[in-house]
């Protein structure tokens, strides 16, 4: 039963809540909540970038998805893309971050290392890949071929541009998910591992029974978002290959601005950023369902 | 406990002060675009980055200049990004009504400009001056839609063929080939294999813009695949040109695909001897190869043909007469003889006005630079390049069948059917959309 | 993690009785930098080339016989690519508009993921995904409207422009909502007990003890933020309020292909107040007193 003062304080923690959400809410309502309402609005009108004049279409844009090839290949494109970068920059990253959680000699050398392809400006890391990818004489190919491998035209070949942008990713992302789960692991009780190291559980044991439950909610955190960048990526492939050769690159954020800068297309490229909204968030939820349950929190 | 002191603790008091500065000088540096003397009118003037990093100092110096040639004028230049952003950035100025009184957007854009109602008419102006006379046809068609003209050519560009004179040499070529038919057995004579591994392409065509050298194909076999509300992928002109594409990469002498960016370094890293690219790119390719590097026309088949890219000055309409006078004063100074003879000589773009050719010092720079002249000789042949609305979209529609054809996945009239089906559908779809 | 705390011993005096010993010991103890190094090389690889790349000549960059190193070191390059924009003032708004970023996030976010993780109201889990909406909804399908927007506000062409849409973070508040929840409870409760409100208990239990989750985003909505390119292309068009990845676009976006040395030269000077801002914050990883030992 909630009793008199206790509905008081209960009324009076959420006034509180609210207030504190005050400020950010302003700001999403005005740069977030808007541009995804007038976007819904635009998705069923004829809108042209530079013109004032809007007709009303109905379902008109969400019919022509069915039919634009392109839609569903860079639907195809950014699913595939997102399934391989994301659990191996993830991988990748929670491996350093164990490693380097720790008074490792030349440690912010390491850190420094792993982390400052985040740093480099896309225009500029996406034209330095361009040259490592160089066919014959980039220094990938010369790496390869040194192993005894053929020789890969990488950007210039439909099969091979893709996985191209993705093996770059995980380079450019890594270390940005490593700088999370480090944090992550910065808060993490010491004597926790210690008492464990004293009953004799092993290093494995103990990445896999202690670290990852322990930083789990950020495990949880580097997912999702890692989920949703994956999805924002547009920059190498504006850069690198504008899409090409042959659409093999064309991921559904290039897709978009496509239609919105390039086409002029409003309708169409609010429409696509709605399906967009609507799949991720699926997405997410899935997400949510199967590993939020799982996620330990140290609190309440 | 207030919101402030939370601040001050989770970040140094310095990154604090820092940040309520930069807050404070932020309000403070709003640089709304500073009102002149009532007498004098301000035009802004967007234009992207064509060819170098220089060019933002090239254009400050020539808008001082003229700034300080005229008292009644103030220009301000606004560098825009590539191409693509610059178009982007005046677009959506005009969608808010408030467009810049001048920009440079490449040619291919007349047709979207004009659909936005965007742009004022300036026949009757250039009529009254030399500029029907003194100006490059081919370069003042660009401008030209129905027979009225609609800016000034600034910064023409075609693509030419480059190539690498010490592998001519090397491989005993004489001369670079003039047509078709010796292009495949220049290329062929190029190509250098060592068990089979492929050590140079006898020839790259510079992906990305490779729709753009399409079209020249088709004009070098007589075909101006546009007409202004329609695309002409699909006729037997067209199809040949790409059957002889696919000729090329079926004898192993060129490859399926490249990037703009990624050939022009092929090129200068020896792995390919030859490249279509634009003239734009003359300076850049000249200076950073490690060889001698020199440009011919591009080989021809029923006729020699190119089509230009680059751009005008285009000069907004809906501003007030004072204001487009204003303009069309700074686009007419901006392309004036001796302006354009300074801007081709820094840039490798071409001077529009037969004036500007035969100045002292573009003679000079021709007798250093000879193969500056072989793009203007060519530029005799070239037109516009795709202007039809929605021309983004459709050039996305060629280059994809374009790539597919040479990764062998299509044929080449099935290819240029369906983008030519998909182009038409759209062009139909903006025209309808428009009355 | 005992074994990666030792000191690198590759010089341990190798007496008579064990050099193989000592090596073996050696190995041991530093088997993770036979890992880690390796690995790293090749994580630095690309910024090796741009360094180098930024000092050669033209002529060197793709001259497959040139080698690896530059034949003479070109530090002309650095003035050369400084010349072709106001970089100064660039730098200048750079840091006003990233700093002003990071300020405005910090008060919003922390604010917020209090209220998500430590208090109940009704909506809690709507309000939520409504934060997260801000990272699912691409940002360049946001540009056209917040463009209009910005223009309303009257702040077209100016920085307060650059910064405005990103005031509040989504990002952020999730990032450190996890944080807050794994602060356990206890802390909070003793905390109350000894007459702390809510905004007290924020700023004395839990600010101090999410310090690496801070700092972590701190060094993320920099480098994010830095980079930035479309939207400040978009709403500014004075020199006086533009920032650095403009300058650089100059050098990149060319039509004609890049200038390759001078974009290599302005890339390493874009990058370089960001690398040191990230060296020492990194730094203070590490004094975070919960990871020292907390009872």
């Amino acid at each position: 039963m909630v009793t008199g003062p206790a509905l008081r304080a209960r009324v009076s923690e959420a006034g509180l809540a609210y207030l504190l959400l005050l400020p950010s809410l302003v700001f999403l309502a005005t740069f977030t909540y808007w541009p995804i309402l007038r976007s819904i609005y635009f998705s069923f009108h004829d809108v042209v970038l530079g013109s004032n004049k809007i007709y009303f279409l109905g379902f008109e844009n969400y019919e022509r998805l069915w039919t634009d090839k392109l839609f569903w290949k860079s639907l195809g494109n950014t699913v595939f893309y997102t399934l391989v970068t994301i659990p191996c920059a993830i991988t990748v990253a929670l491996l350093l971050a164990v490693a380097l959680d720790s008074k490792l000699r030349g440690m912010t050398f390491y850190r420094s290392a792993f982390f400052y392809p985040v740093m480099i400006p896309s225009v500029a890391a996406g034209m330095v890949w361009v040259f490592l990818y160089a066919p014959g004489y980039g220094p990938i190919n010369s790496a390869i071929a040194a192993l005894g491998l053929p020789k890969v035209e990488w950007l210039y070949d439909a099969r091979w541009a893709l996985p191209a942008i993705i093996f770059m990713s995980i380079w450019k992302y890594a270390g940005y998910f490593m700088l999370i789960l480090l944090a992550a692991l910065q808060m993490i009780p010491a004597d926790l591992h210690e008492a464990a190291k004293l009953d004799g559980v092993s290093a494995i044991d103990r990445l896999i029974h202690i670290t990852v439950p322990l930083i789990s909610p950020t495990l949880y955190f580097v997912i999702i978002i890692g989920l949703l960048h994956s999805y924002q990526i547009f920059d190498y492939v504006y850069v690198m290959t504008q899409g090409g050769p042959a659409d093999a690159t064309n991921v559904l954020t290039f897709y978009i601005y496509q239609n919105g800068f390039q086409y002029q297309d409003i309708g169409y490229a609010s429409t696509l950023a709605n399906v967009l909204l609507l799949f991720v968030g699926g997405l997410i939820t899935l997400v949510a369902l199967v590993f939020g349950r799982r996620v330990h929190y140290l609190g309440r | 406990m207030s919101v402030k002191s939370t601040i001050s603790h989770i970040s140094r008091r310095g990154v604090l002060l820092g940040g309520a500065a930069a807050v404070a000088a932020s309000a403070g540096l709003r640089s709304r675009p500073a009102y002149a003397a009532p007498d004098k009118v301000k035009v802004q003037f967007m234009y992207p980055v064509g060819v170098s990093g220089d060019i933002n100092k090239l254009v400050s110096t020539m808008i001082s200049k003229f700034n300080a040639a005229h008292e009644k004028i103030e220009v301000e230049a606004i560098y825009a990004g590539s191409y693509d952003n610059t178009e982007q950035k005046v677009i959506t100025a005009l969608g808010v009504g408030d467009p810049p009184a001048t920009w440079l957007p490449i040619n291919s854009a007349l047709q979207t400009f004009l659909g936005l109602d965007a742009l004022a008419d300036v026949t009757d102006k250039a009529k009254k001056t030399d500029i029907y006379q003194d100006f490059i046809p081919g370069f003042l068609e660009t401008a030209v839609s129905d027979g009225k003209l609609y800016g000034l050519p600034f910064q023409p560009s075609t693509p030419v063929l480059y190539f690498n004179a010490d592998a001519f040499k090397a491989a005993g070529i004489a001369k670079p080939p003039v047509t078709w038919d010796e292009l495949l057995e220049v290329s062929k004579a190029l190509t250098v294999r060592e068990n089979g591994e492929l050590k140079r392409w006898g020839l790259t065509i510079g992906g990305g813009w490779h729709d753009w050298i399409f079209e020249c194909f088709c004009r070098q076999n007589a075909l101006v695949p546009w007409t202004k509300d329609k695309v002409l992928f699909d006729k037997p002109e067209a199809v040949d040109a790409l059957e002889f594409w696919v000729k090329l990469v079926k004898a192993g002498v060129m490859p399926p695909a490249s990037t703009w960016q990624g050939s022009a370094n092929d090129f200068m890293a020896g792995r390919t001897a030859m490249l279509y690219h634009s003239t734009g790119s003359l300076t850049n390719l000249r200076t950073s190869s490690p060889f001698k590097v020199d440009v011919a026309f591009m080989p021809k088949n029923k006729t020699f043909g190119a089509c230009q890219g680059g751009g005008p000055i285009m000069i907004a309409k809906k501003q007030s007469d004072a204001a487009i006078e204003a303009s069309w004063t700074f686009a007419k100074w901006m392309t004036s003889t001796d302006v354009q003879s300074q801007w081709g000589r820094d840039t490798g773009y071409l001077a529009v006005r037969k004036s500007s050719w035969e100045t002292p010092e573009m003679l000079a720079y021709l007798k250093e630079v000879p193969q500056a002249k072989v793009a203007l000789e060519q530029s005799a042949y070239a037109g516009a390049f795709l202007q039809v609305p929605g021309y983004h979209k459709v050039r996305e529609y060629l280059k994809s069948a374009l790539d597919r054809t040479l990764a062998g996945e299509i044929k080449p009239d099935a290819a240029l059917k369906e983008a030519a089906d998909n182009s038409n559908r759209e062009i139909q779809r903006l025209l309808r959309r428009r009355s | 993690m005992a074994t990666l705390q030792d000191p690198i011993e590759l010089s341990a005096p190798a007496t008579s009785r064990g050099t193989l010993l000592a090596l073996r010991t050696a190995l041991r103890r530093n088997w993770l930098h036979f890992v880690l190094l390796p690995l790293m090389l090749f994580w630095i690889s690309p910024l090796a080339w741009i360094i180098i790349t930024s000092l050669k000549s033209r002529t060197e960059v793709f001259d497959p016989n040139a080698g690896i190193l530059p034949a003479v070191l070109q530090w002309g390059n650095y003035p050369a690519a400084m010349a072709v924009a106001p970089f100064g003032t660039y730098l200048i708004n750079s840091v006003l508009a990233t700093g002003g970023i990071l300020v405005c996030e910090l008060i919003t976010i922390t604010l917020a993921a209090y209220a998500f993780a430590r208090l109940n109201f009704p909506g809690k889990n709507i309000l939520f995904t409504l934060f997260l909406l801000q990272i699912m909804f691409p940002i360049y399908a946001t540009f056209l409207t917040n463009f209009v927007t910005v223009r309303e506000l009257g702040i077209l062409n100016s920085l307060p422009a650059l910064i405005v849409p990103f005031v509040a973070s989504g990002y952020g508040t999730f990032m450190l909502r996890q944080a807050f929840r794994q602060v356990p409870t206890e802390l909070a409760d003793a905390a109350r007990l000894d007459g702390c409100g809510h905004l007290g208990i924020l700023w004395h239990v839990y600010l101090p003890l999410v310090k690496p989750t801070l700092i972590a985003f701190s060094i993320i909505a920099v480098v994010t933020h830095w980079n930035d390119y479309m939207w400040p292309l978009l709403v500014t068009n004075s020199e006086s309020v533009r920032t650095l990845p403009i300058g650089l676009g100059l050098l990149a976006k060319s039509d004609s292909g890049a200038d390759w040395t001078r974009l290599m030269a302005a890339t390493v000077v874009v990058v370089s107040p960001l690398l040191l801002f990230f060296v020492i914050f990194q730094r203070r990883f590490v004094d975070s007193f919960m990871h020292a030992g907390l009872k």
